[in-house]
């Protein structure tokens, strides 16, 4: 009961993690479908690529950046893979590795006019967005791309020791994504040079390259997002990921990370997208009416952040 | 250093008034919906082929869904003055002062696909409302008159998706063994129809006999979600992209009704260039609509 209580008033996420319960205890009172293995299964199973997107942009913010290009990136990574692995003309692992090699480099596109402009990273973004949706169209010439090799497929709906594959992806994405952000050393200077940039540069913070390398990070799992969706949905879309963005950086806020920059927990993202998945997952099987879904879903997040806000001063008076 | 600026600027006057020098053939501006939609994307193809073959010279722009970009579309048309005008609509009421610009501007106007509230000089396009009908008789067909049934919907509000779902529910009056168990939107999108139905899975289960999804993308979501689970329910889609196409052929969509984007592409450059050249031609032009079963 203690440690129960130690971990609702200590760690930074035990508000998001609470408000996270109590939506799904809402739910299980409404249905007896939610509360099931399956069910639970399937909800881990669509947030996965929200989620990577997420751990990756949570870098970004924690440093005191956006990432706008996310959704794109999703759509010119996702047609990548779709046309490396068209008709089995290269081998599953060339089309992984080659797709997650160009995120690397959009995101490293990103980080270099971030950092040699100045111009405000919305801005930079905004842009890239743009230039990547023209670009997943002309790649694509603006089709699906179907026929994809049938081990790509697998990474998508296949499973390994009865784990889905999407989950075994988010739980090692979860976990590199941890140990970067809390155990190294370039975790506390993304850290440093989100609550003060000026400060971490006298320090002798190479500033510069830190943001490069939160970018490049960024773009890197947008890249893995795009192949699993490309993977689940069985073909490349060049309109797939829109709107990717906005459900990525609410999860990354929701889960307590500072949109100022400085502080921010990967932990905190899961709950985030886990939040999001459960009530998207929880509407449906209720059967909401299409029209009330979406001001039932924006009520709701407005509302948890609120309270999590909320939480956070009590736990400052306790 | 400004002498640079106005040999340039200069430079670039000339440019543009070389390529301005008008032909004598006929000029159709074209403002479609959203190139990044496949079917949409086809009848624009279709459109160019068939200006290619009947010798007009088309101005294809794309509103990517923006009502308010379309109307200063055609305006930018008008002030061109082309010799008439193809409207791919984005929406029911907002697309309509693009269609009432034209006609004070004395530009002839054909609408392509959906309409709009203001009457252009003519339409191209099949039925929403009957097309959605064949597609939930082939259902009451399969079914016997009596099962359960989901229904994806495009994005609400859009007038593709409130024919079709108006289509849709004429013909579950009709038969009352037929159960609407749940609809919801799939937004268009392939990703989402998939998330959607492994949710339906997962609260009905073996109850779900059948799904109608209001365009192809989402039919084939709700089938991979469906094959994932080891479940075989009967799916019908709506446009007849290829990827629909080719799922219907391999037995795993049952059926898809397919507009005719080649026909509506070529029956819209022939109504408009008829219209430039001061024909008259009917006001309705009916594109028929084929179910594809395997």
């Amino acid at each position: 009961m203690k440690e129960l209580k130690a971990f609702f008033t200590k760690t930074p996420t035990g508000g998001i993690f609470l408000a996270l319960i109590l939506v799904c205890a809402l739910f299980s009172s409404m249905t007896s479908r939610f509360l099931t293995t399956t069910n639970l299964s399937v909800i881990l199973n669509q947030v996965s690529v929200n989620a990577i997107l997420a751990f990756g942009v949570t870098f970004v913010i924690i440093a005191g950046g956006i990432d706008l290009s996310l959704g794109s990136l999703v759509a010119v990574c996702g047609v990548v893979v779709a046309l490396l692995s068209q008709n089995n003309e290269y081998g599953l692992w060339i089309a992984v590795i080659g797709t997650l090699v160009a995120g690397l480099a959009l995101g490293a596109l990103n980080g270099i006019i971030v950092v040699l402009t100045k111009v405000p990273p919305f801005i930079v973004t905004l842009g890239t967005m743009t230039i990547g949706r023209g670009v997943a169209l002309i790649l694509s010439k603006g089709r699906p791309i179907s026929d994809l090799n049938e081990s790509l497929n697998f990474l998508g709906n296949g499973d390994l020791f009865g784990i889905p594959i999407p989950i075994l992806f988010l739980v090692l994405s979860y976990a590199t994504c941890h140990i970067l952000l809390t155990k190294t050393i370039f975790g506390r200077y993304v850290k440093a040079i989100g609550g003060n940039e000026m400060a971490s540069y006298v320090a002798g913070v190479r500033v510069n390259r830190i943001k490069l390398y939160v970018y490049m990070i960024s773009g890197l799992f947008a890249a893995l997002a795009g192949i699993l969706l490309t993977a689940r949905i069985n073909t490349g879309q060049p309109n797939a990921g829109l709107g990717f963005e906005l459900d990525a950086i609410a999860a990354v806020i929701i889960g307590g990370t500072s949109t100022r920059g400085g502080k921010g927990t990967i932990t905190g993202t899961l709950l985030g997208v886990l939040f999001i998945g459960v009530i998207n997952n929880g509407l449906d099987l209720i059967n909401v009416s299409a029209y009330w879904q979406q001001v039932i879903m924006g009520g709701i997040i407005i509302l948890a952040v609120v309270l999590d806000g909320l939480y956070q001063k009590l736990k400052m008076n306790i | 250093m400004k002498l640079k600026y106005v040999l340039f600027a200069f430079i670039l006057f000339v440019g543009f008034s070389c390529g301005e020098k008008k032909s004598d053939k006929i000029i159709i501006g074209v403002s479609m919906l959203s190139m990044q939609n496949e079917f949409i994307q086809q009848v624009a193809d279709a459109l160019e082929k068939s200006a290619a073959t009947n010798q007009v010279e088309l101005i294809i722009v794309d509103a990517e869904r923006s009502s308010l970009k379309q109307v200063e579309q055609v305006e930018s048309f008008i002030s061109q003055q082309v010799d008439a005008i193809i409207l791919n609509p984005c929406e029911f009421e907002a697309s309509s002062p693009a269609v009432d610009k034209a006609k004070k501007a004395g530009i002839p106007i054909v609408n392509v696909n959906s309409s709009t509230k203001s009457k252009p000089d003519a339409f191209v396009g099949s039925d929403d409302a009957e097309s959605a009908n064949m597609a939930m008789e082939l259902i009451a067909k399969k079914l016997g008159g009596k099962g359960n049934i989901l229904m994806i919907q495009g994005y609400m509000g859009q007038a593709a998706q409130l024919d079709r779902e108006r289509g849709a529910k004429t013909v579950l009056a009709k038969y009352p063994g037929l159960k609407l168990l749940a609809s919801q939107t799939g937004e268009w999108d392939r990703a989402k129809s998939m998330a959607l139905m492994e949710n339906w899975i997962q609260s009905y289960g073996d109850q779900i006999q059948a799904v109608f999804a209001q365009n192809d993308e989402m039919a084939l979501g709700a089938y991979e979600a469906a094959k994932s689970a080891g479940k075989n329910i009967i799916i019908v889609g709506f446009d007849g992209s290829q990827d629909g196409l080719k799922s219907v052929q391999n037995g795993q969509l049952s059926a898809t009704v397919a507009q005719q984007p080649d026909l509506i592409g070529e029956k819209a450059i022939e109504a408009s260039k008829q219209i430039a050249n001061k024909q008259t031609i009917p006001a309705q032009i009916a594109v028929p609509l084929k179910l594809i079963t395997k």
